[in-house]
């Protein structure tokens, strides 16, 4: 839908109509079940919804760095972290209330993502990639080893949202709430991404070379993304905390840093909504096959992104939408035969990032 | 100056326990670093091979508890069993990704450390392991009044050996030439008419075997536990990034050097708490400070 | 068509990589609107010279002027946003994104839109878009303003980099062998393309090139660099006939 109105803007017209329609019709659809949702669904399967929100909001954030900005971090739990711990000592030391406290965490994940952000965006490709992670493992160790302030291994209980969210053992009101800042923050980076912003980040992840030819204070902006990144990792953390009524050092390890990673992929990092379609399959795939082998979660995960790097690197929004554009005639624009829109942002089907390099 | 005085027995036997660290660390990320330095792909699966390398050992050694024998058929048998599933893994699934983005690269590699991993937990059980050193090996040997065990002394015996080994098959075979030129320019070996995927291959293969070796020498003294893939890789990694991606003395350097910082830690009450993190610190700052690590050189 | 007013000048500029000293010493003044060649052979230091001049070289030494403000020591980006743009050797496009996209990113970027946090949420497309497909127009690249940039052909891509330039509305165009690869004819258009839009919009031009039919045909004025050198300076019939010229070209071209 996107590309169809980036096309229609400049003069080319096609039946876009078909498209977006059917993306109106999609959203409603959703919006509407996702708010009858928990009166029909059993509680279990309300705080399975939660539990999908907060990882699809994660993985968006990650997306923005990894699919948008071509910089892979191995360490974003670190800010995921950094805003779950803020907003709960907040409430557990500084006595301020949860609202307040949820509003405020994720700006603490910012100001983390400045400080290590700063020095990462001077590093390229792997060396980024280690120093995120090697970042995460700091913030990871402090949480750990600084018993008094942070519980230490135990972490911090009891950190539950106000009465209106709150009832034993998730209310729907949480569910809600999720919902509307989920949503609210997707918009929001939706919009980044799409943005005069995000259309430089893709540029930089093309070639920051060129890009800094162009006038681009690249490392001012690679910053920028982290600290916006940083930042919606922070609300996710800051929304499961509450979910939880607890947090602990697992909220910054290497297992929370990876999730994000393989949410991506799985949907696709060169699509939008490709974390969180990638997020629900993660979810699904979890609940039916690695609650029954938990002691063989990874060997499945494995398999599945060796699958995907393989056959889908696109993952799966590259697959439907190649397919799509390939088999509907208005994939093939007159003049223009030879590259269907889906394949602007994701590396053609058969060579695996099909050579463009990278970073 | 009294503390130092009154403690140097501890500091000298501290030192040389970091530096049998250090040198397995080597093992284990000069394999790491040479693959990438020649066909830039990071190999977090080096961590699961590592692990493999050490259950094999286990396996063989257990066949006759202390046994000098059966000691040293461990430390023939496991890397080369390494080495084999080091080849399957390059011939089904690496080989497919040299020219992909590092971020694919980058997954692949975890998505093999996943399975490895967990295949070996099935296999072997998750609970902890240990087994017995050989009986030769056994006995501490008094150092400053300090006792220390024999086995690090061999292992401290053996960093020159494989020191020396390495430096002769790079720089004395016609292999390790090709090697060596592949780090420099990869391009070249294409130029040269050289059969530049056998190059690949076998240096995988070769890794690999180094990560075997550390497994098996590691399994005595440290046992064995089923998170101890994702531990070394970490560290691994750690080290040759200090080092500088692809350097083979810049990894060298820092292996030492991060197995020194630990044994030394823990003479401090306040750096023994945060020893987990020390590496980590330390690659920070070496990033920061120089951005391709000590001996890196840029792209 | 040269004005009076010097834009563009550097003194003493070198660099030296080791012992080999690739530029080294250049002195150089360049006329507003001029259209400049800057020929050697292979290894004079023409490359080097425009890295050292957009900052993405450090120099050893030497002053670079652009429009009275010193820029030598400021990096790329700064120098850019100064007022030169550059093309490269080597094509060197935003590959996944469209050709339009492309140029309109450079559009942002020159009109402070990419960092604004009031336009973070502007929708990016619809931005500045009439005015890209109107660059893309001027170099004659309008139908394939929704083609990857990747997969454009050789020559398209060169003049896809012409409109990524030109976005910023530079008074000083560096040019580095804007017909390499190219086929005679090609070469041809591309230039006179480029020489057009240069006086249509007074725009100064510094290029360096290997086909001397390109130079003479177009170049105003020719300096040629000869190991880190200018060794001549002066009209294209000034250099034709130069002995100097001659003998430096004799050994390399035959």
């Amino acid at each position: 839908m996107q590309g169809a109105l980036r096309k229609g803007l400049v003069g080319w017209r096609v039946p876009v109509v078909g498209v977006s329609v059917l993306a109106v019709v999609g959203w409603v659809l959703f919006l509407g079940a996702s708010l009858v949702f928990p009166k029909l669904a059993p509680v279990f399967w309300v705080q399975f919804a939660i539990d999908l929100f907060v990882l699809t909001l994660f993985g968006l954030s990650l997306n923005l760095l990894m699919g948008y900005g071509g910089m892979v971090s191995f360490g974003h739990a670190a800010y995921y972290a950094l805003g779950a711990y803020a907003s709960a000592l907040l409430v557990k030391k500084a006595g301020l209330p949860m609202p307040l406290a949820f509003v405020l965490g994720p700006f603490f994940a910012a100001g983390g993502a400045m400080v290590f952000g700063f020095f990462a965006v001077r590093l390229t490709a792997i060396y980024f990639a280690m120093l995120t992670l090697a970042f995460s493992q700091i913030v990871f160790a402090v949480v750990f080893k600084w018993t008094k302030f942070t519980g230490g291994d135990d972490g911090i209980q009891g950190v539950w949202p106000i009465k209106a969210l709150a009832a034993p053992p998730v209310s729907d009101n949480y569910y809600y709430f999720s919902l509307g800042v989920v949503l609210v923050c997707a918009l929001l980076l939706y919009l980044i991404v799409n943005s005069p912003f995000g259309y430089t980040l893709r540029a930089i992840r093309e070639n920051p070379r060129r890009a800094e030819m162009a006038g681009v204070n690249v490392r001012l902006h690679q910053w920028v993304a982290f600290v916006i990144a940083g930042f919606f990792a922070g609300v996710a953390g800051s929304l499961f905390v509450f979910f939880q009524g607890s947090v602990n050092p697992d909220y910054a390890g290497v297992a929370r840093s990876t999730d994000p990673l393989i949410v991506a992929l799985l949907g696709g990092m060169h699509n939008y909504l490709g974390p969180a379609v990638g997020a629900l399959l993660y979810k699904i795939i979890f609940f039916y096959v690695g609650r029954q082998f938990p002691f063989l979660w990874q060997l499945i995960v494995g398999i599945i992104l060796l699958g995907v790097i393989l056959l889908f690197p696109g993952g799966i929004m590259g697959a439907i939408t190649e397919r799509r554009w390939r088999r509907l005639p208005f994939g093939r624009r007159k003049g223009v035969p030879t590259v269907a829109p889906g394949e602007v942002e994701t590396p053609t089907g058969s060579s695996v990032g099909g050579g463009n390099g990278g970073r | 100056m009294d503390w130092l005085a009154e403690n140097t027995p501890r500091i000298v036997v501290q030192l040389l326990s970091g530096l049998s660290v250090g040198v397995l660390l080597f093992l284990v990320s000069s394999g790491l670093s040479l693959i990438f330095g020649v066909s830039r792909v990071v190999n977090f699966a080096h961590g699961a091979l590592y692990m493999v390398g050490a259950y094999l050992a286990y396996t063989i050694m257990r066949l006759a508890p202390g046994s000098g024998p059966y000691f040293w058929l461990a430390l023939l048998g496991a890397p080369l069993g390494v080495a084999l599933l080091g080849l399957l893994v390059e011939v089904l699934f690496l080989r497919r990704i040299y020219q992909a983005e590092h971020i694919y690269q980058l997954l692949l590699t975890i998505a093999i450390a996943f399975i490895i991993g967990d295949t070996v937990r099935t296999i072997w059980g998750a609970e902890n392991r240990s087994v017995t050193r050989p009986d030769f090996l056994t006995a501490t040997i008094p150092i400053l009044g300090q006792a220390f065990p024999s086995y690090n002394l061999v292992i401290l015996g053996l960093g020159p050996v494989v020191l020396g080994a390495l430096w002769w098959v790079f720089y004395r075979t016609r292999w390790g030439m090709l090697v060596r030129a592949a780090t420099w320019d990869r391009d070249m070996l294409g130029a040269l008419g050289v059969n530049t995927p056998l190059v690949y291959s076998t240096v995988f293969v070769f890794g690999a075997w180094l990560a075997g070796l550390g497994g098996a020498l590691v399994a005595p003294i440290q046992g064995l536990s089923p998170g101890m893939d994702a531990s070394v890789i970490i560290l691994a990694f750690v080290a040759v990034v200090i080092g500088g991606l692809g350097s083979f003395f810049g990894t060298l350097v820092s292996a030492v050097v991060i197995g020194e910082v630990q044994a030394l830690a823990v003479l401090n009450p306040f750096l023994r708490q945060y020893d987990l993190v020390l590496p980590f610190a330390l690659m920070a700052l070496v990033l920061i400070v120089k951005p391709v690590g000590l001996f890196g050189r840029p792209e | 068509m040269a004005g009076d007013k010097v834009i563009f000048a550097c003194k003493g500029l070198s660099k030296a990589f080791g012992g080999l000293r690739a530029v080294d010493g250049v002195d150089l003044e360049v006329r507003e609107g001029e259209l400049r060649a800057l020929i050697g052979p292979n290894g004079a230091g023409k490359s080097t010279f425009f890295n050292l001049v957009t900052g993405q070289l450090r120099r050893d030494r030497g002053e670079v002027y652009f429009n009275g403000h010193r820029i030598d020591g400021l990096a790329p980006y700064q120098v850019m946003r100064k007022g030169i743009a550059r093309t490269f050797q080597i094509t060197s496009t935003f590959r996944r994104l469209t050709a339009l996209e492309n140029v309109q990113v450079a559009l942002f970027v020159h009109h402070q839109r990419h960092l604004n946090p009031l336009a973070l949420f502007v929708p990016g497309h619809k931005s500045m878009a009439e005015q890209a497909l109107h660059l893309l127009e001027q170099v004659g690249l309008a139908d394939s303003a929704h083609k990857p940039a990747g997969v454009l052909s050789y020559g398209d891509q060169k003049r896809l980099e012409l409109a990524i330039a030109l976005a910023s509305e530079p008074r000083l165009l560096l040019l580095d062998e804007p017909t390499a690869g190219m086929a005679p004819t090609e070469r041809r258009e591309a230039m006179a393309l480029i020489a057009r839009i240069a006086r249509e919009r007074g725009l100064t031009l510094l290029f360096t090139e290997h086909d001397m039919d390109v130079v003479f045909g177009y170049a105003e004025r020719i300096t040629v660099m000869h190991q880190g050198k200018v060794l001549v300076e002066g009209l294209p019939e000034e250099v034709r006939a130069s002995p100097e010229v001659q003998r430096v070209y004799l050994g390399e071209h035959g």
